[in-house]
């Protein structure tokens, strides 16, 4: 086997993501069953004090821990490797990089001590008029712009690239990363902009009140496409990794892998409003206009699970699968890597049909603010991504540190434990959501609860310990796979899928960035120009920090 | 590059397409679920 031989201070470069990523999974995931566990009348907080304060402290830290930080550091790693081993070449500039890097160390460091110090129990979402240390805000501007640098990094190296090979079509897997990133440097300056001209200044004392409309606005421009920067790196793996895991596959369509990710690009970031649409002061025109482009997301969607099942179907059927189904028997589920991301990509199913109700203008009405949004958001970005990062990581780092998986039938069974875990997690609160159930409150102190709610709350605590076990046994094989002795006998395999046809044969406007981010900038101007005019036009500036915690 | 071969050329995703289907109408049960309850509790049509 020969393939591209990534250096060792590339490979340690990429691991020091990974390491931050699961130290961040870990101090994250202790937090997220004890809210789980409240729910179901066990309440551990109360043993937790003075270390962690309340409930929304906790609730806090796992918020921000793991959709934020395990996230963003897991993607940047990926990306990273991604775009080295896609264009075949190192760095352009390595020390950019590392820079980038401890900025975005330094930024969690920073934010994390409020946050211990329970100045900052402000949830991930961080709405004003929560007002927090001012050392939050500033450690999250950090971690954004040390992710802008990474990204400025991996585009030099792909400029260097493309100079070397003006007709290549980019390596789809460095290709993938590349829109992810530009994706990522264009929907954060919704976040950058709140944080700099509003919340700064303002935890600093520099200005009395904020308009939290405008900061709520500011905020869903980055939150929405957040999702998406979540996801693609996923797919990225769906789409050209896993059928080659799960049995020798083919990419089944290389063309509408490519114009799935531009429509991800484009669509994603003008469809924030959709988070707002009880907010009272966003006109309802363009709510109903983001809600439109935001059903525009659907397309991509489907093309991407359309091609990457039959690109798993071709894979099955390869290993002798038949019939309609029989084929998917036919993966290799005692493959670590394939039976995370396989179950991963089935709750996801039903992750996509939780956000087409939630992106409704009509029926978000039932959903909205209550326990549906967690239950939907677990299955997206706690089990799509997360459980998809894990499988990544089961080839990953035994790639990055030449040593052996430990116990790969451990593994397999974490996967199967969280899968278990959180669909009895995730459909009570998705259920209880449906009754009514608000989110963002520590149910078991509620007086209101009626009494068919408490089976499913019972539920929720039963899927947060069996979601806890999944997350100890992840983080044992990590722990003993990062320190096994046994070490590879020939350097893993990274798994890339051929396309079935030759890319080279594909429309060269698939390989062309210009029309693509013109395009994501027009319609972010149209879709957010005016609504952001008229509420900077008539900004109020009227209201106090309040610490409610 | 992968070649293409014959077994690429007749491939037809045609689980894929069941799965899909089945997708589409568990989309469809559960999206109208859910507006069945906001009628129920007095949403507009």
């Amino acid at each position: 086997m020969t393939q591209y031989q990534v250096s060792a201070v590339e490979k340690k470069f990429i691991g020091h993501h990974i390491l931050v990523a699961i130290l961040a999974l870990a101090v994250g995931s202790l937090f997220g069953p004890l809210q789980a566990f409240e729910h179901a009348g066990w309440d551990f907080y109360t043993y937790l004090k003075p270390l962690i304060k309340s409930y929304y402290q906790g609730l806090t830290v796992h918020g921000v821990l793991n959709a934020l930080v395990w996230t963003t550091f897991f993607i940047m790693g990926f990306l990273t490797f991604n775009v080295i081993f896609g264009l075949k070449r190192p760095l352009k500039n390595l020390t950019l990089n590392r820079v980038g890097f401890w900025l975005m160390v330094v930024g969690v460091v920073t934010a994390a001590i409020p946050i211990l110090a329970n100045q900052a129990t402000v949830l991930f979402t961080f709405y004003p008029p929560l007002k927090a240390n001012w050392a939050f805000y500033a450690g999250l501007t950090l971690v954004v712009v040390g992710s802008w640098v990474e990204g400025w990094g991996l585009f030099l190296t792909y400029r260097d690239w493309r100079k070397e090979n003006p007709n290549e079509r980019t390596p789809f897997v460095a290709f993938g990363s590349l829109v992810t990133l530009l994706l990522w440097q264009i929907c954060t300056l919704g976040i950058a902009v709140e944080i700099l001209t509003m919340l700064l200044p303002w935890s600093l004392g520099l200005i009395d009140n904020v308009d939290p409309q405008l900061a709520r606005t500011y905020f869903w421009f980055t939150g929405h496409p957040l999702v998406y920067f979540w996801l693609l790196p996923a797919y990225i793996s769906w789409y050209a990794m896993l059928p080659k895991q799960a049995g020798d596959g083919k990419m089944f369509s290389d063309s509408l892998a490519r114009l799935s990710f531009w429509l991800f690009l484009v669509l994603s970031t003008p469809i924030g409003i959709h988070h707002q649409y009880v907010d009272p002061g966003v006109p309802p025109a363009w709510k109903f206009l983001h809600s439109v482009f935001t059903f525009g997301v659907f397309f991509p969607s489907m093309m991407t699970a359309f091609t990457v099942i039959a690109s798993l179907e071709h894979a099955g059927r390869k290993q002798g699968g038949s019939g309609m189904f029989a084929w998917i028997g036919k993966l290799k589920w005692n493959d670590p890597a394939v039976a995370s991301q396989l179950l991963a990509g089935i709750l996801f199913f039903f992750g996509g049909i939780g956000g087409l109700a939630n992106a409704s203008y009509n029926v978000n009405l039932v959903l909205h603010n209550t326990a549906f949004i967690p239950g939907h958001f677990h299955l997206t970005v706690a089990t799509a991504v997360t459980l998809s990062f894990i499988g990544i990581s089961y080839w990953l780092v035994p790639y990055l540190t030449g040593r052996k998986l430990w116990q790969p039938k451990w593994a397999v069974a974490q996967a199967w434990i969280w899968f278990v875990g959180m669909i009895i997690f995730s459909n009570s609160m998705h259920v209880l959501g449906l009754l009514g159930a608000p989110r963002r409150v520590p149910l078991g102190l509620a007086p209101y609860v009626p009494a068919e709610w408490n089976s499913r709350l019972f539920q929720v605590g039963l899927g947060g310990a069996i979601l806890f076990l999944s997350g100890a046994i992840y983080l044992v094989v990590m722990y003993k796979t990062a320190t096994n002795k046994e070490r590879v006998e020939t350097e893993v395999e990274v798994p890339i899928a051929q396309p079935m046809q030759d890319p080279a044969n594909g429309p060269v406007w698939l390989d062309r960035w210009a029309p693509w981010i013109y395009g994501a900038l027009a319609l972010i101007v149209l879709m957010y120009g005016p609504v952001l005019f008229e509420m900077i036009k008539n900004i109020a500036l009227t209201s106090p920090g309040f610490r409610v915690w | 590059m992968a070649k293409k071969n014959k077994g690429d050329d007749e491939f037809h995703p045609t689980g894929t397409i069941a799965i899909l289907a089945i997708f589409v109408i568990t989309l469809i049960a559960i999206w109208t679920t859910i507006y069945m309850i906001l009628v129920g509790r007095g949403g507009t049509l």
